[in-house]
């Protein structure tokens, strides 16, 4: 058994234990194991990554189905995008689960949370270490679910049970697409195996905007809208924040989200040749990165702000994808991993220092209590800003800088969208660390710094946010831009125009983003820091602010266009439609079938001699009308 | 005139067989003398008395005895045929002997398959005519057995 | 093909064995002689022998054929306990010694040569299958079961040695290649027409298999033979006298009557029908969940006919895989039937009905999954072994250019979907409806059947080709 298959294996088994022995496998061992099976895992990606050539590896395990010619095999694929997306997920997913050791220690659930937990790796693990479509679709789906058992995990809150739902059902939506999308490819390339599709499209002459393509890869993207938030379906991932924070930080920023985008990169050769998809990626991202910054602009809930500002991040990602910058996009989603699961367990770290207080309005000051969190929740905060030289930085500017050649109004949107989340970020980090604490006495009693489990992966994740921008260090800075050296072999056969960016201006565009992003911090500093300006009180919003505070009536809009008529139908269905039609036809066939019973039935009378005789006539009556010729002559 | 198939060689046989036994039949009619009584009249059942209508139920026994008789009768028929083969001169000189050896063993585990199921029935008893019957009483006598060993006991001095 | 010699000689060591007085020996005995005998099998694999002067012949096919026939046998005896306790009516030894003669019989049936093999196999099975029907003395159903079976069952043996005597004087031949090029000949000498010999030996040799395997109208005995027949002995006729039946009709048709097809194929299309709609409509009123399986096993034989009547290339895989994932889950059923309604028929409540099977998941779980798992099987639901048989004999129909397949698969899905009705009605019974069924007591052996079945029925539903390939 080679490396490639234990990766995944490593989760399962972590699952079984966990899931099988749960209120039987005692606590302190129940995280030990699933923490270990993910480092297991991380072990055996890295063992890999080191030992990489630049040659795709493919472990075939099983044929799974084969229907005429179609075969689908459980199948792995190890290359450059498979191999980093498993450093990410292993490397955070580890130092996430070590978190949750602390961050659940209290709770009920303990090891169904880890059993869960794992199982989410296990399924995250098969989507990106699929070597075709149907077997990312399985980790793709599973994901979904542990999304949805773990945004209900405790399940007791139906709150928390409602917001599970709409996750999964928003997703399904989305699947739906992307099986569609699965089908036409199977459709029109007659197999699933990544390999094999692509290497037919750069065989098959395809020219750009084919139209078979551009309706595989719009399929796709609405797949990825589903999976990884953004308009129209991304009212989920707010609403995912129900789950426990190392929850809200593996699964709904770090990893599962960034499914959509990997499936773009993986598929990156049809992308390419459809120009119409990526338009429509772009300017979908960059809309739903300024919305969902917009929206983060006004929230009190610490957690609901991260949501909107990981979903307004994902938008940016989108928007690189869009212009071709596979490789730039992939470097976000990497560099946001760090230090958005940074920000989620720094998040966590102050909950659960605040007695499960989310509100911001009733905190400040924490940062004399909790040292370490504010520390790393600061170069965090910094790093998604978009502030040299951490990690952020680097990152979206080279996303910017791309944008810039493709749509200089694209790239005035993106950058105004970079200003409101340095604004709401700063405005996050000095209304819960700075001023004076504004909450009750008794939580102001139970204030402490998080246990070691819970602040070294911060202490990690704080390291790793500030150095990720040097693993793909730009040219302009000295760099060799690694990253995208070690990932070109992905896009080899894809049509990308490589546009030599003027050197003078791409500093000047970093010089104006950083600035931007700066001044919106200062002014975040004004307002929440010198004025000590706190939020006003829910309800006692006025004008714009409140359309924002109530994330522009999306929820609603939705509510109106979709459920209500859809209510309204179903009941004209169940009360005409169903009274009408399918009781008259439905239990008719049901009726017939066992009237029709209760006459065949009596043809078996028992005697033997009425069975011979039927037998009898049956012979003869096929002799008779086999012979027919012979005996008409 | 066409040729005979096998199909007519067996017609042939079966006509010829009826022929046969008709002719014979019919001499026997001519040359016999024709005195019946009542003694002569009645069934044949070597010698015993006939006692009422033969369609009645036997005894279930008869059919296993019956079945195991036809058993060695077809085996006997099967000799037969073996006999003239076990026989053939030519065989026997182009083997070298072998072929009687060859086909005698084979007629040998033939016959010790069928003796294998004679065994089977003698040990399960179904060759023995009056079945040994153990009786078990389900009585329970309320006196116990050490009681009449006492009186035994005391008796028998 | 030295399983037939060693099953044989098993059955007689069976018989002695039985002079031990110790009843207890006899199961696993026959159990070891059953695996050596798939051993034996397996040598075949891959190697094509003619055998006994050209009576019999093995191949790949026959070799799947003789496994899946070995290994219904297996479980059978597995979950046979022994025949109970009771020394003074059951015979063990002779029970098991008659089902591994069968058990000859069958493999007979799936590897003959020539028809004087077939006719034998048929024989030995069938004349096993007369007396075990009947083994139960006491029971007035039993014996009346035996009875119908026997002159039935030799009526049809008369129809079918009639139509080999008929195609024996059209072909001259009783070798199954023989008889094939014998029909070309036959076809060459009359100018491309048949004589009426042939026509109605065919469909005479048809009718006598197709009776074995009760295909409708021919389906008579069945029913009531099932019902009366003690369990764990129709669980064997359901499974392994199908199995071989539909072995042995396809071997012929496809062998010696390919260039007939018309001669059998219009007659046997018209009943596939019947028999898929007499089947599974007249199931749907049963209220004895044995007399269902009956009438299911009827239905059955329809699909499995599908296949033959297809002549597709994938003819041979579909068959196997339908029989092999049938009789697994028929197994499970009569498995849990049969300790359900005696532990029943010991509270003195109504046995062998739906009824028996209330509230069965409450204090049985395992019970009522296997129960569950195996109807969810024969119904056709996915990610079980059934829905892929089923499956495969659909695709088999549809790949057939001719347009009549279109109709018979419009019946087949119709009537399948009339089949979950009465396969869930058990499933309902044992979770849904209240009742008591106290805990069964299982023994390991026992639970290890049905947890391997139950196992290999969802592993077969996942991953077909784990043995499609093979196939």
């Amino acid at each position: 058994m080679s490396l490639i298959t234990l990766i995944p294996l490593f989760p399962l088994i972590g699952f079984l234990i966990n899931g099988i022995g749960f209120r039987h496998v005692p606590k302190s061992l129940a995280g030990i194991i699933s923490s270990a099976a993910a480092f297991a895992s991380f072990a055996c990606a890295l063992t890999l990554f080191l030992g990489f050539n630049g040659q795709p590896q493919i472990v075939h395990l099983f044929d799974w189905i084969t229907v005429g010619t179609l075969n689908i095999s459980m199948s792995f694929q190890l290359d450059q995008l498979s191999l980093l997306m498993l450093l990410i997920i292993t490397g955070v997913g580890t130092l996430i689960h070590i978190y949750s050791i602390g961050y659940m220690s209290h709770d009920e659930g303990f090891g169904k949370f880890f059993a869960f937990l794992n199982l989410f790796l296990f399924f995250m693990l098969l989507l990106v270490m699929g070597s075709n479509y149907v077997v990312m679709f399985i980790g793709w789906e599973g994901v979904g679910l542990c999304s949805y058992l773990l945004i209900g995990f405790w399940n007791k809150n139906s709150n928390y049970g409602n917001a599970a739902r709409k996750a999964f059902i928003m997703n399904r939506i989305g699947d739906l697409g992307f099986l569609l999308g699965i089908f036409l490819i199977i459709n029109h390339f007659g197999s699933v195996e990544y390999s094999e599709v692509f290497s037919k499209i750069a065989e098959g002459g395809y020219s750009s905007g084919d139209k078979t393509l551009f309706y595989i890869t719009i399929l796709l993207f609405i797949g990825a809208m589903g999976k990884s938030a953004q308009i129209p379906l991304y009212t989920w991932l707010p609403d995912a924040m129900a789950g426990p924070t190392p929850v809200s930080a593996l699964i709904h920023a770090a990893t599962m989200v960034t499914a959509g985008i990997y499936m773009i990169i993986r598929s990156n050769i049809m992308y390419s040749l459809a120009p119409e998809t990526l338009d429509i990626v772009a300017w979908v991202g960059l809309a739903t990165a300024l919305l969902a910054a917009s929206i983060g602009l006004f929230q009190n809930d610490i957690k609901k702000v991260l949501a909107y500002s990981t979903v307004s991040q994902l938008g940016y990602m989108f928007m690189g994808l869009g212009v071709m910058a596979y490789s730039s996009s992939f470097f976000h989603v990497m560099t946001h991993a760090f230090f958005k699961a940074l920000l989620f367990l720094g998040a966590g770290s102050v909950i659960h220092a605040m007695s499960d207080e989310q509100d911001i309005r009733s905190m400040g000051g924490l940062r004399k209590k909790l040292p370490i969190t504010f520390i790393t929740f600061l170069i965090a905060t910094i790093a998604i800003s978009g502030i040299p030289p951490f990690a952020g930085f680097f990152s979206k500017d080279e996303i910017l800088a791309h944008v810039f050649e493709h749509n200089k109004l694209m790239w005035a949107f993106g950058v105004l969208g970079s200003i409101m989340t340095s604004f709401y970020m700063f405005r996050l980090l000095f209304l819960t660390f700075f001023g004076e604490f504004r909450g009750t006495e008794k939580q102001k009693h139970h204030l402490h710094e998080s246990p070691i489990a819970m602040t070294a992966p911060l202490m990690i994740l704080a390291v790793l946010s500030a150095i990720g921008g040097f693993f793909n260090f730009p040219h302009i800075f000295g760099g060799h831009a690694s990253l995208a050296a070690f990932m070109e072999p992905l896009f080899e056969q894809s049509a990308i125009e490589h546009v030599a960016v003027d050197e003078s201006l791409e500093i000047t565009l970093m010089i104006v983003s950083v600035v931007a992003a700066l001044l919106s911090a200062g002014v975040a500093y004004f307002i929440y820091v010198v004025k000590k300006t706190v939020p006003v009180a829910e309800g006692e919003e006025t004008g714009l602010q409140k359309v924002i505070y109530n994330k522009y009536y999306i929820d609603e809009l939705y509510d109106t266009l979709f459920v209500k008529p859809i209510t309204a139908l179903s009941n004209f269905f169940r009360e005409v439609i169903e009274f009408l039609v399918i009781d008259l036809i439905v239990e008719g066939v049901g009726k017939l079938v066992k009237t029709l019973s209760s006459e065949v039935r009596l043809l078996q009378n028992g005697t033997t001699g009425y069975y011979i005789f039927a037998m009898v006539l049956s012979i003869a009556a096929i002799l008779v009308w086999s012979l027919k010729s012979f005996l008409l002559g | 005139m066409t040729m005979l198939t096998d199909f007519g060689y067996i017609l042939l046989f079966i006509i010829a067989a009826i022929v046969f036994v008709a002719v014979i039949l019919f001499l026997a009619k001519l040359i016999r003398p024709n005195r019946p009584n009542e003694e002569k009249l009645t069934t044949y059942e070597s010698g015993e008395e006939p006692d009422g209508n033969a369609n009645v139920r036997f005894n279930i026994r008869f059919y296993v005895v019956a079945l195991i008789f036809i058993l060695f009768d077809v085996e006997i028929i099967f000799l037969f045929p073996w006999a003239t083969v076990f026989g053939n001169k030519r065989l026997i000189a182009e083997t070298d002997g072998l072929w009687g050896w060859f086909s005698l063993v084979e007629m040998f585990v033939f016959v010790g398959v069928l003796l294998i199921g004679l065994a089977y029935a003698w040990i399960k008893g179904h060759l023995d005519w009056v079945r040994p019957e153990v009786k078990t009483t389900e009585y329970e006598s309320k006196i116990p057995t050490s009681l009449y060993d006492k009186i035994n006991q005391k008796y028998s001095q | 093909m030295n399983a037939i010699i060693a099953l044989s000689l098993f059955g007689i060591s069976n018989l002695f064995l039985g002079f031990l007085n110790n009843r207890k020996i006899l199961l696993p005995a026959t159990l070891v002689f059953i695996l050596i005998a798939l051993g034996l099998n397996f040598a075949d694999w891959n190697h094509e022998y003619y055998w006994f002067n050209n009576m019999l012949k093995t191949n790949n096919l026959s070799v799947n054929f003789v496994t899946i026939i070995l290994l219904s046998t297996f479980l059978v005896v597995a979950i046979s306990r022994s025949f109970g306790d009771d020394d003074e009516h059951s015979h063990p030894a002779e029970y098991y010694a008659i089902l591994l003669f069968s058990a000859v019989g069958a493999i007979m049936m799936v590897t003959f040569e020539n028809l004087i093999m077939l006719f034998v196999g048929l024989e030995i099975l069938s004349v096993s299958m007369y007396v075990l029907t009947g083994s139960d003395k006491r029971s007035l159903r039993s014996n009346e079961a035996a009875l119908k079976y026997f002159l039935m069952g030799s009526f049809a043996t008369g129809i079918l040695l009639f139509g080999v005597a008929l195609v024996y004087g059209a072909t001259s031949s009783f070798d199954i290649h023989g008889i094939a090029q014998g029909v070309a000949k036959a076809k060459e000498q009359m100018g491309g027409a048949y004589g009426p010999l042939l026509y109605s030996g065919v469909i005479l040799i048809m009718v006598g298999l197709l009776f074995k395997i009760s295909a409708a109208p021919f389906h008579f005995w069945t029913p009531d033979v099932y019902d009366g027949a003690p369990s764990i002995f129709t669980a064997f006729m359901s499974t392994v006298v199908k199995t071989a039946g539909v072995a042995a009709t396809y071997r012929i048709l496809s062998i010696s009557f390919p260039s007939v097809y018309g001669l059998w194929g219009n007659p046997l299309v018209y009943i596939v029908c019947a028999t898929l709609i007499i089947g599974n409509i007249t199931a749907v009123y049963q209220q004895s969940f044995k007399r269902m399986l009956a009438y299911s096993s009827i239905s059955h034989a329809g699909y499995l006919l599908i296949t033959v009547l297809a002549k597709r290339p994938e003819t041979n895989s579909s068959l196997l895989f339908y029989s092999l994932a049938y009789a697994i889950a028929t197994i499970t059923a009569f498995a849990v039937l049969m300790v359900v309604s005696e532990a029943q028929a010991k509270n003195g409540k109504a046995d062998e009905s739906f009824e028996a099977l209330n509230g069965l998941a409450n204090n049985n779980p395992l019970l009522a999954f296997s129960l569950t798992i195996s109807m969810l099987s024969l119904a056709g639901i996915p990610l079980t072994a059934g829905f892929f048989g089923k499956f495969f004999v659909f695709s088999d129909a549809f790949s057939n250019p001719s347009s009549l397949f279109k109709w018979i698969l419009v019946i087949a899905i119709l009537m399948s979907t009339v089949g979950i009705y009465y396969y869930f009605k058990p499933i309902i019974a044992a979770y849904m409806k209240k009742g008591e069924v106290a805990k069964i007591e299982l023994s390991p052996l026992y639970k290890f059947i049905l947890i391997l079945t139950t196992t290999l029925t969802i592993l077969l539903g996942l991953a077909p080709d784990l043995v499609k390939n093979i196939f």
